[in-house]
This record gives C-alpha cells, structure tokens and sequence, in this order.
C-alpha cells in the first residue's frame, strides 16, 4: 500500500474511531437507566470506597455508589449542557456573524470588535465572572460556555457570509426585489451553515472539557448529580486509598473529548478538502 | 518600527477599556447579584439593601464602573468585601507564582510543539509524523485538571518523588521552588503543547511546499540552511500568532491548575472571589489576567508585524 493510500486508511479509521466514541458516550447518556447497574444516588455504607469487584466493576466511592453508574449517568449532564452551549453559542454567533457581513460598515466594526474582544478573554476565566453573577448550577453553566462560544461562532458565520455574497445568486435574488430577511433566510444561510456544523462538532468538546471544569471547581452540576468533573474532584480527596475515583470519570472525558475532537477534524476534512494537508 | 509600536500601545488602551466595561457587566449581569451572593439566599431585602447602601451598588451601573474605573487607573481595585482588606496588594502578592506558572508552562508547550511540528513536517506521512499526530490529538483531550491528577498520584503519591502541592518563591529557595512547580508547569504544558505542535506542522508544511523552498533547494543550498533559515522562519510567524492565544488559553487553565497544586497565584484568588462571593476580589483579579492576556497578545501582534511587514499593509492601506 502506498503511503498516501496508509495515510488516507488511517484518516478514515480516525473518522470512525470519533464516530464510535460519540456514539458511545451518547448511547450511554440516552440509555442510562437502563444499562447503568445500580442508581447513580444509591448509598451502601457497607461497600464504601472497594476496589473494582464482580458486584461494582469500577469500584464504589466514599459513599458506597456504583462508580461506573455515576460514570455513566454522568454523560448525560456532558451530553445536555454541551448541546446546550453550543446552541447558544451558533444561535447566537450565526446572528451576529452574518448581520455583521450583510450590514457591513459601522454595525459590522462595532460587532465584530466586541467579539473580538470576547474572544481575547480566557474562557475558563469568562465562565467563571458570569456564573458568579448567574450563580451556580447546570443551567447556568450551559448558558455560560454558550456565550463563551458565540464569538468563535460569529467570526466564522461573517467569514462564510462575506464570501456567499459574492455569489451571483446573492446578487440575482437582490435584482429580483427580495427582501433582506428573505435574502438572509433563503440564499445565505443554507450556505454557511455547513462550516458552522463542523465547527460545532469541535465546539462540543470543548463544552464537555469546560462543563468538566466548572464541575471540578465546585461551580458546575452540584453533588449529588453526577459529572464527571465534580467525581474528579471528589476523588482528589481520596486518591491514595481509591485511585480508580479519578481515573474513571477522568477516562470517560478523555474518550468524550477525544471522540469530539476526531469527529471534527474528520468532518472538516471531508466537506474542506483544501484544509487537507 | 517605532511608529508600529506605537499604534499597537495605542490601540491596546481602548482594547482595555472595553475589556474592563465587559468584565464588569458580566459580573453585574443579574442586578442585586453581588448582594444576594455575598449574603446567602436567605438574607432579607433589608439587609439586601442595606448592604447595598454600604458598598455603594444601589447607585446606577454606570456610577459604579465610573467609579471603579477611576479607582483602579490609580491603583485602587476595591477591598474585599469578605476581609475588608485593599484588593491590589494582594493580587500584586500573587503575581509573580501565576507569572512563574504561566511562563514555565508556556515555555515547555514550545519546547515540545517546536521541534516535534517540525520534525512532524519533515517527515510527512511517515511513521515520525503518524506517531506526533497520534501524540497531539491524545493530548488535546486530556483535561489539564485530569492530567495534574494523574501526576499527581504517579509522581507525588506512588513514586514519591515530587510534591502535590504546595508553593516556595524562587528567590527564598530557587531549587525547591522548581521542584514544586515541575507538576503543575507539566500538567499546562503538556496540554497547551498539543494545539501548537498541530500549528507548528501545518505551517511549517504549507512552507516547505511553497516556491521560494524549491528554489532553495534547486539552488543547492545545504538542507539545514533551508530549514532553519528559510523554513522555520516563516513558519514561525501564523505559529507566534496562534501561540498568543494559546497563552490567554493558558492563563484560563492556570484558575484550575492552582486550586490543584494549592498555588498561591492569582488564579486561586478568582477562585476564592466566587466561593466567598467575593465580588472586588473575583473582578480584580479577572481584569488582571485578562490584562496579562491582552499584553501578550499585543506584543506577539507586534513581534509577528515586525517579522512580516506584509502582515501590516492591509491594514495600513485601509486606513
């Protein structure tokens, strides 16, 4: 086999590795209760903190509950506040984003340079300010890493909106009296969409790492709900005795993330072909 | 060179200025927030307002920033409402531990992203390549916070040979201090080195296989000349431009990384703003890493222009 066609197979396997973890973490997320061993909030005093066993397969915690149910309803506080945020965080980024390429001039400085600006601030720091003031709890949470995102969200939207308008159909549908909303609506939008939907795939685990570590402070999903950041956090205070309270909700991230992250690079591989090295 | 200086520290100060209104509305987004915060969820309107009475939020938003805005260009960021203590002392304390996180972490992401971007370039689609590529995408999914855990149990707990945690000033003991920030640097690092090692062989591919390197090598120039010289040069500046948001990245995992490692930077002290409902230490201490940020943003734009002069006409010509 010839290197080009080795490196092609083992892009394909990459697609399809982060098409497996996905669906895997969301499977687990819709089907918890039903394949999740015991309650995630089920307490057993007499079990607390064991090592993987035949009854508890990853182990308990210092409560006595089932690690890999915890684990496993976990996912669905990743999988909601990551839909969740990055919804915000397009809803929002394609409005601006193409209200600012479709106004141009003063409407498109002024929105851009603010989203700039909100670019330029560390994430975690920015989620951090506006949970003070939204307080904390999931909900808030999501709504935090959606702002988070709208900037990322804007920028490509004005990109690919610039660039539909110097299309000939943009210009047929303005020649032929359509309104602005309906030039928007009908012509530009079906043609930036495709961009902002891989962007989202990557957009999704950067939701899942920043609900993680608003969780792992304290200012995410609150115990007893389980998230795979508070049980790392919990598991820090426990990491000599029960090292498996790290390490599995840890590795539950990391195949989320990983999953995410290689569902987007093989997304913009195959509808960019140019971004092809 | 001077005048491109210039016009990047002029335009730096209404950056900042924005940055601090938008700090500031963030933090002020609910109204009465900071109150009921401080107070707890069962404190009674009269006390809602006579705490607002007496730390001057019942006045109009605009008043309050005005205010505080005049305060803090004189070096004023408040007191804490916890400990009535003046905010800027305290953060001016700290500084030098995040200082020293961020630039040790920095420093190990470009040890690791240089030279193995490169090498991944040079050897394109081979096993080199295949195994950096592997090694980047793992590491761009690896929570720094799951990382420094993992170290932490490895390094500090099983083998024993680094501490958990824990902060000396590298003037009072250099050695031990080092010792101290090698797992938290690591934890940082390790993870901020897989987006620019990615940036690294991507642009140093785009310039090895652009014209002015065929002609290098057409004209016979030694390989190492042309990589150094003309290859790595250029690569180097889309790389500087993308390594200056990784450092404000960065500076986002440096909030988590020292509630870890107990580090008393000023990440910790955003962290105890929320947790005590701390409103002047959580927006001090923000605006000054977002400040830090936006420097290190301005001097690479200022590195970058002065590397590529081409880099300024567009915006020169427009205006």
């Amino acid at each position: 086999m010839s290197a080009f066609a080795d490196y092609s197979v083992r892009r394909h396997g990459l697609l399809t590795l982060g098409v497996a973890l996905v669906a895997m973490v969301v499977l687990s997320a819709v089907f918890a209760p039903w394949i999740a061993p015991y309650s995630p909030y089920d307490l057993d005093v007499a079990v607390m903190l064991e090592g993987p066993s035949r009854a508890h397969w990853l182990g308990t915690d210092e409560l006595g509950r089932d690690v890999l149910s915890r684990t496993i309803f976990a996912a669905q506080i990743s999988v909601k506040v990551a839909l969740f945020a990055v919804g915000v965080g397009l809803t929002g980024g394609t409005i601006i984003g193409m209200l600012a390429a479709y106004c141009g001039g003063l409407v498109d400085m002024v929105l851009m340079r603010l989203m700039e600006l909100l670019f330029s601030f560390p994430a975690i720091l920015l989620a951090v300010v506006l949970m003070a003031s939204l307080g904390t709890n999931v909900l808030n949470a999501m709504l935090a890493i959606g702002i988070i995102f709208i900037p990322g969200f804007a920028r490509l939207a004005r990109a690919s909106t610039l660039s539909a308008l110097q299309q000939q159909y943009v210009e047929a549908a303005r020649s032929i009296g359509m309104s602005h909303s309906r030039i928007i609506m009908r012509e530009l939008l079906p043609n930036v969409v495709t961009p902002l939907l891989v962007e989202a795939a990557v957009a999704f685990a950067y939701a899942v790492l920043l609900e993680s570590a608003l969780s792992f402070l304290g200012l995410g999903a609150q115990p007893p709900e389980p998230s795979w950041g508070n049980m790392l956090n919990t598991g820090r205070g426990f990491m000599a005795q029960a090292p498996w309270l790290s390490i599995v909700p840890g590795s539950a991230l990391f195949l989320c993330v990983l999953g995410f992250n290689l569902l987007g690079d093989g997304l913009r591989d195959m509808l960019d072909p140019h971004l092809r090295d | 060179m001077a005048r491109l200086i210039l016009t990047r520290l002029v335009l730096f100060v209404p950056t900042l200025f924005a940055a601090s209104v938008i700090l500031f509305i963030a933090i002020n987004v609910v109204p009465g927030s900071a109150a009921r915060s401080a107070l707890g969820v069962d404190a009674t309107p009269q006390a809602i307002m006579r705490f607002e009475a007496s730390n001057g939020l019942n006045r109009p938003l605009a008043v309050q920033y005005t205010e505080w805005l005049g305060k803090a260009l004189r070096g004023d960021l408040g007191t804490s409402f916890q400990n009535r203590v003046p905010v800027a002392p305290e953060i001016l304390k700290r500084l030098p531990t995040t200082l020293e996180l961020a630039i040790l972490a920095f420093l190990l992401a470009n040890a690791i992203a240089l030279p193995l971007g490169a090498l991944a370039a040079l050897r394109h689609r081979g096993t080199a390549d295949i195994a950096i590529s592997t090694l980047a995408t793992i590491l761009g999914a690896i929570p720094s916070f799951w990382l420094a855990t993992l170290l932490v149990l490895i390094f500090s707990l099983r083998l024993k040979l680094l501490p958990a945690g824990g902060y000396t000033p590298f003037f009072d003991n250099p050695r031990q201090n080092l010792t101290q920030m090698i797992l938290p640097a690591v934890s940082l690092g390790l993870v901020s080195s897989a987006l620019l090692l990615r940036i690294m062989r991507t642009t140093m591919l785009e310039v090895l296989n652009s014209d002015y390197i065929r002609t290098a090598h057409a004209k016979g120039a030694p390989e190492w000349i042309v990589i150094t010289r003309h290859a790595l040069r250029n690569a180097l500046i889309p790389y500087l431009t993308v390594g200056a948001v990784e450092f404000g990245f960065l500076f986002g995992g440096v909030v988590v990384i020292e509630d870890i490692f107990r580090l008393p930077g000023i990440g910790s002290l955003v962290l105890v703003g929320i947790i005590n409902r701390d409103y002047p230490v959580l927006l001090g201490s923000a605006l000054v890493i977002t400040i830090i940020v936006l420097f290190a943003n301005m001097l690479v734009d200022t590195f970058a222009g002065l590397l590529d002069p081409r880099q300024l006409r567009p915006r020169e010509a427009g205006r």
